[in-house]
């Protein structure tokens, strides 16, 4: 009985809890092998499978989107079609720049910053948009705070430091 | 559960695309105490600690700064409203990130103060939001792959649970533990209250139990058990 008192005593020291948290994780991340893999083959995010639009030899391999801007929607899928008519529309915009270096490279489609609109943008920005927005918020509230205590904290405290050599805020 | 039998009959729906934001009884109740409350600390003004002094009579009264008052009142406001968009949000993977923005801005909240106790406290239950990342990412991502789908809508149509659907839900709720701060690891998130600036430092409180509540129910629309 004293020993669950000690236990629990420790539980309370804010520095243990870190450790604590990360070892029951550990713990259950390694009985996570023994669960059986299961995936779903009909999702909604697809991927063509991998090296496929490069054996069919297209120009942006492996980020073709098919569709024709404006006219033709491409490839892109949504959990709620009738949420994003416009799906697919932009798809495959390239810009004028891309359009050359696509005729001159047959790699360009596989550099991330030439990627074209394409499936990933259009579910970030469209689809998906409200997670991009709170991602970016995440971001932005993080910089907050840190130029927040750079610039009142940290500073001045350098300063009370200087001024009265005190050590209380160490 | 379905989500009728868990909310109550399903109020209206407010689409963004993919991710659908949905109004039952409860959820509405939740959103409209959450705003409530944000609306009241917006308006309030942080109290002052009065200490007593060791060895003589006078007090010893901790008040909150101006530049800090401001901060932390921002940082509360955007607590609160993230903690409102977390109670009705339909989709899974919002809701993670909903979950992270309150982790993170906890952190926030009393990391200008200058209690060194306060700030070592702060201090460890950022590392565990840090850690708690990976569970809630893992866990939605593993009930996006045994699924298919992140609406909770297509998830609560699904009949059965699959073994990787259980463990995806028990990482998903490992991570909101360490992002909210519960049993067994609440030690950091208790110390982290023993300082002034009352209003601000209780929406710490309330957005960690308005978030488990709804992790709850989030959690049953995923492991089918009744």
């Amino acid at each position: 009985m004293k020993r669950i008192g000690e236990l629990w005593n420790k539980l309370a020291n804010p520095s243990i809890v870190p450790k604590l948290f990360s070892v029951s994780l550990g713990l259950i991340l390694l009985v996570g092998f023994l669960i059986p893999m299961d995936l779903n083959i009909d999702q909604i995010y697809p991927r063509p499978a991998p090296q496929q639009q490069i054996i069919e030899g297209l120009a942006v391999a492996p980020y073709d989107r098919g569709g024709e801007v404006l006219k033709v929607p491409g490839i892109t899928r949504a959990q709620y079609p009738e949420n994003s008519k416009s799906l697919g529309m932009v798809n495959s915009y390239m810009s004028p720049q891309a359009l050359f270096v696509q005729s001159i490279s047959p790699y360009f489609g596989t550099s991330i910053w030439a990627s074209p609109g394409g499936l990933i943008d259009e579910i970030l920005y469209y689809t998906r948009g409200f997670d991009t927005i709170l991602e970016s918020s995440i971001l932005m509230m993080s910089f907050t705070i840190a130029s927040w205590l750079a610039v009142n904290f940290t500073i001045k405290r350098r300063e009370e430091k200087s001024s009265n050599h005190n050590e209380e805020h160490k | 559960m379905d989500i009728a039998s868990l909310g109550g009959d399903l109020l209206g729906t407010i689409p963004l695309g993919d991710i659908v934001l949905y109004l039952t009884p409860f959820h509405l109740f939740m959103f409209v105490v959450v705003l409530i409350f944000t609306g009241l600390i917006a308006i309030s003004r942080s109290e002052t600690q009065v200490e007593a002094s060791f060895k003589t009579l006078k007090d010893n009264k901790v008040s909150v700064g101006l530049e800090e008052f401001k901060i932390r009142r921002f940082l509360a406001i955007v607590c609160g409203l993230a903690t409102a968009g977390a109670m009705i949000t339909g989709d899974l993977f919002n809701f993670t990130l909903f979950v992270t923005l309150i982790g993170i801005i906890n952190v926030g909240i009393v990391s200008a103060v200058k209690q060194i106790d306060v700030l070592d406290a702060a201090y460890n239950y950022g590392i565990i939001a840090m850690i708690a990342s990976l569970p809630l990412f893992g866990g939605a991502s593993i009930i996006l792959a045994s699924t298919g789908t992140l609406s909770l809508f297509e998830i609560a149509k699904i009949a059965t649970t699959a073994p990787m659907m259980t463990f995806g839900a028990i990482l998903l709720l490992i991570g909101i533990a360490g992002e909210t701060g519960t049993a067994p690891f609440f030690a950091s998130k208790a110390e982290m209250f023993r300082t002034p600036g009352s209003p601000f430092i209780l929406i710490i409180h309330l957005s960690s139990l308005m978030v488990i509540i709804r992790a709850i129910e989030i959690l049953l629309i995923i492991v089918k058990v009744i």
